[in-house]
């Protein structure tokens, strides 16, 4: 006999329920509440703008306040995913606007947003609060003018490494004086100046603002004024951190940072004079993520700050650290969750910096809590892996980023397969782990044996044969998202695994041996998936159908083959495709 | 009235009752400043008047047992009183819903009904406690309710492996609709070519592509030729077996599958007529041309059953967007085929 309740006291119990994996549970359980969850369901997550249609997703969810979609690939963060490849915003913009008058929240990823897109979002959406835009690309200055100008309520506007282009700085002076609502505004990534007076004016009104991340024109001697006018910031992403030496702003900027006591969250640090940061120490101890990955000072000076910043959780930093700094690190902050070491030089064909194995090791020996790392680093053992395996099975996302490719263990000369063996056995909470160094298909076995909750992959310049993807394929039960470039994978092991494809997000394979054949038949017996083919050489039909293509991406969809395409794009199986190639 | 008779008047003054009536009839009475606590019988008192005596009892919901009516009271026993601290309110919440899941929805359910709001987002957030983390499967047994969505609507997420029952099932079941379809077609005047039709299901593409003896219409020179490249390569052979071995213990032989009652095969049928639909659009051996009409319906169908089969994508692409975002970076070959992101400096383009 089923406990029945009425409608809205279960539509209060599901409001307590936030996460999408528990909301698609309930989605599930039945008819009734099926239903019901699909009308109160105020936030979704599209982490694939091209699996599911605006409209399908409007029908099923017509009640939304807060949209997130992801657009491109992750490898497009390194220029492998052709410029025009798509990821276009506007036509969920546009859908949005007639379906979603109520919209709050908006939050892109690798999306091509326009300005016209910016303006139609500050004109539809009367409770717009906040926009989120991550390595979005397409706007200019103009398109946040409008979204300043237009959007009353705007709580939020962060943009994060955005690639836009830079009209002029007068954007900022588009808040209307009644603007007060601001709790975040971050805009590193622009290249041009910002209107300082405006800047300021909008900081000293806006009382509940928490977060502000500067970009690089604003200078150092301005910070001190901000400050004060803001003394509530929690989040701080300062802009150049260079100055003379000048007494008087080095006490002025003491005693603002002093006023800001709850910093949590430091940023920016560009082309940081060191005898300015102890500037900051009145605040460190109460920091919790440090972010230097554009401070390029040295150990000595990078030591110096982090001991005082004794419950430090999260730490981004250049290699200038040195193995030294990650000894220093690991003495100081217990509290270490997340480390990620990015290189200064990494083109260089020698070592600038002492970073060895034995930074690494060292942090996962003194940081108990160490659970996701990002290391850069030209060197490697599987001894060191091993240890560090053994020191935090509690690892979630592992990312080792061996500068070489191929480079094997330096003093066994042996591949690193038993190193990340003995990650994905030790670790078994691990959801994202990246490969590097010199690797045989034996590292596949041991992740596709042991890496049961493993959801991303990264594999580059590794392994022998198809076997190899056919071990990661057929074994990780939980993996969702796979990308490739440089291995000898072909044909066999898609083919075998077709049907696991629609199980994962996507997967991602360029330079490497897939046959346009292959996918040709792929794409025509899954229907659920497109199989795009990204060749910019020439169209492959051109070619012999056994030669490799350039790049693959293949996804589950349920929207069918996209329209939007460049002309080095082609939807495998998709009828207008198979004609043209008939 | 003489000081006698008021000292025995006197106690039952200073402490008067409310009368209420539950659905199944029994009376009860409570304390006042118990009751007042329920914004619901609050109401009734000020505006009706009812509930001073027991003929006059305040009828209380139907969701209102007399076992449940008691923990509520109990509820608003303790809570009614001023002087509390929240550590100790709060304390004794925790306990308070220390109870089975059946009580607890008919208290929360109770607590509604008396818009007793406290109370209603106390079990509220005990029962969304009970729901996290659990798979549908679980959620249904812990409330009794009932299995009633369709095997093609719960049939997301895919599983991993060939092997599964039903999608073997499905990938027979669609082979056959399509045939139908195209006899319907046949039926009304369209033009069908005789087209050389590929209807191997993944499973005999599989057993085709690993050597096997699949129904295979297609020339095998493609085959050949990638095989006389993996020679070319290196010895694969080694490969090649592991591959085919892992096959062969997942066999193509669907006459093993064991569906379960008709019903469901019922229901896949139809759902599969989508699926079938759809592959006939996307098979670009097959052009002729569906009746439009037809052709929308399918349509409809199409996205329908694929809306109900992919319900809990979200959860399969679940990566919520964090604040600090992450940066990835992967090894960089030395021709510059990546370069970084702007941290370093570098020109992103």
């Amino acid at each position: 006999m089923a406990y029945s309740f009425p409608e809205e006291v279960l539509e209060h119990v599901f409001s307590f329920i936030h996460s999408d994996k528990d909301r698609n549970a309930v989605s599930l359980v039945c008819k009734s509440w099926y239903e019901i969850e699909r009308w109160c369901r105020r936030r979704i997550f599209v982490g694939n703008c091209y699996a599911v249609s605006p409209r399908i997703v409007i029908r099923r969810f017509p009640e939304v306040r807060s949209v997130s979609l992801k657009g491109k690939p992750h490898f497009a963060d390194f220029n492998l995913v052709p410029e025009g490849w798509g990821g276009y915003v506007y036509p969920w913009i546009s859908a949005m606007a007639e379906a979603y008058p109520w919209l709050e929240e908006l939050r892109l990823k690798r999306m091509v947003v326009t300005d016209e897109a910016l303006e139609l979002i500050s004109r539809s959406f009367k409770n717009f609060s906040a926009l989120v835009l991550s390595s979005c690309e397409g706007f200019t200055t103009d398109g946040l003018a409008a979204i300043a100008a237009n959007c009353r309520n705007l709580k939020e506007l962060d943009l994060r490494e955005c690639d836009v282009d830079d009209r002029s700085g007068n954007w900022l002076s588009h808040f209307p004086e009644s603007c007060t609502s601001l709790v975040s505004l971050s805009f590193s990534c622009l290249e041009g100046e910002v209107s300082f007076s405006a800047l300021e004016r909008l900081v000293s009104r806006c009382t509940n603002l928490r977060a502000l991340r500067l970009n690089h024109s604003v200078p150092l001697d301005k910070l001190p004024n901000l400050l004060r006018r803001a003394p509530q910031l929690v989040d701080l992403g300062m802009g150049a951190y260079t100055a003379e030496l000048r007494p008087e702003l080095y006490s002025r900027l003491g005693n603002a940072f002093a006023g800001c006591k709850g910093l949590k969250s430091l940023s920016g640090f560009w082309d940081v004079v060191p005898s300015y940061l102890p500037a900051t120490y009145s605040v460190c101890a109460g920091i919790t993520f440090l972010n230097l990955s554009y401070a390029t000072i040295q150990s000595p000076d990078l030591i110096k700050l982090i001991r005082q910043c004794r419950n430090l959780q999260r730490l981004w930093v250049l290699d200038y650290i040195e193995d030294s700094g990650l000894n220093a690190l690991a003495a100081s902050c217990k509290d270490l969750e997340e480390l990620r070491v990015f290189p200064s030089d990494p083109f260089g064909q020698e070592a600038n910096v002492s970073l060895t194995e034995q930074g690494l090791v060292s942090v996962s020996e003194g940081c108990p809590k160490l659970q996701s790392v990002l290391y850069f680093c030209r060197q490697m053992t599987n001894a060191a892996l091993f240890t560090i395996a053994r020191n935090r099975p509690n690892m979630t996302r592992f990312r080792l980023c061996i500068i070489e490719p191929r480079t094997p263990d330096y003093l066994t000369l042996q591949p690193l397969d038993a190193g990340f063996g003995a990650i994905v056995e030790h670790c078994k909470d691990l959801r994202r782990l990246s490969l590097s160094g010199l690797l045989t298909d034996l590292v596949f076995e041991y992740i596709g044996t042991h890496a049961q909750k493993l959801e991303m992959l990264s594999v580059a310049f590794a392994g022998e044969s198809d076997l190899g993807l056919h071990h990661v394929l057929s074994g990780c039960k939980s993996l969702r998202k796979l990308e490739i470039r440089d291995c000898p994978f072909g044909d066999k092991a898609l083919f075998v695994n077709a049907s696991k494809l629609e199980t994962m997000r996507s997967l991602w394979m360029s330079s490497c041996s897939v046959s346009f054949g292959a996918c040709k038949l792929l794409g025509q017996k899954m229907p659920r998936l497109n199989v795009e083919v990204i060749d910019e050489r020439a169209p492959p039909d051109l070619r012999p159908e056994s030669e490799p293509i350039e790049r693959l991406y293949v996804y589950r969809t349920i929207a069918g083959p996209r329209l939007d395409m460049p002309g080095f794009v082609w939807t495998m199986g998709d009828e207008k495709s198979a004609t043209e190639f008939s | 009235m003489s000081e006698s008779e008021m000292a025995i008047i006197k106690p039952e003054v200073m402490k008067s009752y409310i009368w209420l009536q539950t659905a199944d009839g029994s009376i009860q009475q409570v304390e006042e400043e118990v009751a007042m606590f329920c914004p619901m019988i609050c109401r009734e008192i000020i505006q009706t008047g009812m509930g001073s005596s027991k003929n006059y009892a305040i009828s209380l919901p139907q969701r209102v047992n007399p076992s449940i009516l008691s923990l509520i009271l109990d509820y608003c026993r303790f809570h009614q009183v001023p002087g509390r601290s929240n550590k100790e309110r709060k304390s004794f919440d925790e306990k308070f819903i220390r109870i089975d899941t059946k009580r607890l929805c008919e208290l929360t359910s109770a607590a509604d009904s008396l818009q007793l709001k406290p109370l209603v987002d106390l079990t509220s957030r005990a029962l969304a406690r009970m729901i996290e983390g659990k798979t549908p499967e679980e959620i249904r047994e812990t409330f009794h309710l009932p299995d009633d969505l369709t095997e093609e609507e719960k049939l997301e997420p895919l599983r991993n492996t060939a092997d599964d029952p039903r999608i073997r099932l499905l990938n027979r079941l669609y082979a056959r609709k399509r045939k139908e379809l195209k006899e319907r077609e046949k039926l009304k005047n369209v033009e069908v070519e005789e087209e050389h039709v590929d209807e191997r299901s993944v499973d005999d593409l599989l057993s085709f592509i690993n050597g096997g003896d699949g129904d295979s219409k297609v020339p095998k020179t493609s085959k050949h030729k990638k095989k006389n490249r993996r020679r070319k390569d290196q010895a694969k052979d080694v490969s090649s077996d592991n591959v085919s071995k892992n096959h062969k213990k997942d066999p193509a032989d669907l006459s093993s599958v064991e569906p379960s009652p008709s019903k469901t095969s019922k229901i896949q049928e139809a759902a599969v007529d989508s699926l079938a639909a759809k592959v006939e659009f996307d098979d670009g051996d097959i052009d002729d041309e569906l009746d439009p009409a037809m052709k929308e319906e399918l349509d409809r169908e199409v996205e329908d059953f694929a809306r109900r089969l992919n319900s809990d994508w979200p959860e399969r692409m679940q990566e919520i967007l964090s604040s600090g975002q992450e940066r990835r970076h992967a090894p960089i070959s030395m021709n510059g085929n990546g370069s970084l992101r702007r941290y370093t400096g570098l020109e992103r383009r």
